[in-house]
């Protein structure tokens, strides 16, 4: 399956650093958005992206919102959704399980962790 | 009868008036007291206010030292990544090359094995063929470099992953200064008798901080699997394949 993600958050760091660690695993078609309204705005412009890997805190719309926004939109609500966040607790995690992100990565992550959930999302068991 | 019940009323007025010169000797010192501890205390209370003035006028330079922390920091992240990207591709273009020369190497030896046969066996040209293949080639040392290449590799693919860093504490910084902001506006409540103009000066302060709801003020750098290993456990748990009592206690 040919994967075109695209990467939201709002520190240029973290976007790099994804990027980087999805290029370590062999992927090489990336989007980037810094904040849920500028993804939103590109996923409704680029039907090729399938893959969002979305930070939560961000500005103007933060990333619950845009999982949100994307699941309820027909054109994009069968989009794979991986949120990496630092927000590790137990209320956070199931308000994002309830909103459909298929995995979720608390910060900071390793490149195990981010292969492991990123075939999880496209092999389901 | 008049006139005595006059005096009579007369003297009851002048006792009363006793009873309260009576009283108000007894109440002076108390007064006088109180007036001594006001007199103390009105110092005191203008120290406080100008200690509150004082103090909400350094909270915006706090406030603008911490983003420029934050800004130095991400700068700084920025080129450690471009030079760690710089490194990366460099790396690559050495791998290649050292791909390339292994290839060489092979060639060279299937080259020369055809070279050895077709030169007669003497004495002089037997010695110096045992010469020539007594200098080693590069071909042994290449896997060896591959193995410190893909070192080498993985090291400054750690860098970037442990610059991660950066984001983490930017939020902690921006929880800080949402801290500091609220701290200011108590102090500003305090002030609210004072002259007005010392909180109005701070009102476009606010405008340059970081909205709530884009960081997380419990954001911490770890290099434990704990919080990783409890949102999995959590993940199962809303397929049904983890119990409660197992999720409660790992984020206890």
């Amino acid at each position: 399956m040919s994967l075109k993600f695209l990467v939201v958050d709002d520190s240029v760091t973290m976007r790099r650093i994804v990027i980087n660690s999805l290029r370590n695993l062999s992927y090489d078609n990336f989007v980037e958005a810094g904040d849920g309204k500028e993804a939103l705005d590109k996923l409704l412009a680029d039907q090729t992206i399938n893959f969002v890997i979305t930070d939560w805190n961000m500005p103007n719309v933060s990333g619950l919102e845009l999982v949100k926004s994307i699941r309820g939109n027909d054109s994009l609500s069968k989009l794979s959704i991986l949120m990496v966040t630092t927000r590790g607790v137990k209320e956070d995690i199931i308000e994002a399980l309830n909103a459909k992100v298929n995995n979720y990565i608390v910060k900071p992550f390793t490149p195990q962790i981010l292969k492991e959930k990123i075939d999880q999302i496209i092999n389901p068991t | 009868m008049k006139h005595v019940s006059n005096m009579t009323e007369l003297f009851d007025r002048l006792n009363e008036l006793k009873v309260v010169f009576r009283y108000s000797e007894k109440l002076i010192p108390i007064i006088q007291n109180l007036m001594d501890f006001m007199k103390d205390t009105v110092p005191l209370l203008e120290d406080i206010n100008s200690s509150l003035v004082e103090s909400t006028s350094k909270i915006p330079k706090a406030n603008d030292q911490i983003s420029n922390i934050s800004s130095a920091t991400e700068l700084a992240t920025t080129e450690i990544l471009d030079i760690v990207d710089a490194i990366s591709i460099d790396m690559d273009k050495i791998e290649k090359s050292v791909n390339l020369i292994k290839l060489k190497e092979v060639e060279k030896i299937t080259i020369w094995q055809k070279i050895k046969e077709k030169i007669p066996s003497e004495p002089s040209s037997d010695e110096l063929i045992r010469q020539f293949e007594a200098l080693e080639g590069f071909l042994p040392f290449i896997p060896g470099m591959m193995e410190i290449f893909q070192k080498v590799k993985n090291d400054v693919y750690n860098i970037t992953l442990s610059l991660q860093v950066q984001d983490i504490t930017s939020q902690q910084l921006a929880a800080v200064n949402h801290l500091i902001e609220s701290v200011r506006t108590s102090l500003a409540s305090l002030m609210l008798h004072l002259d007005d103009s010392e909180i109005k000066s701070f009102d476009n302060f606010y405008n340059d901080l970081p909205k709530g709801g884009t960081f997380d003020p419990n954001a911490e750098f770890t290099r434990s699997t704990e919080r990783q290993d409890a949102a999995d456990i959590l993940i199962s748990s809303m397929n049904n394949k983890t119990s409660q009592d197992e999720i409660d206690k790992l984020f206890s």
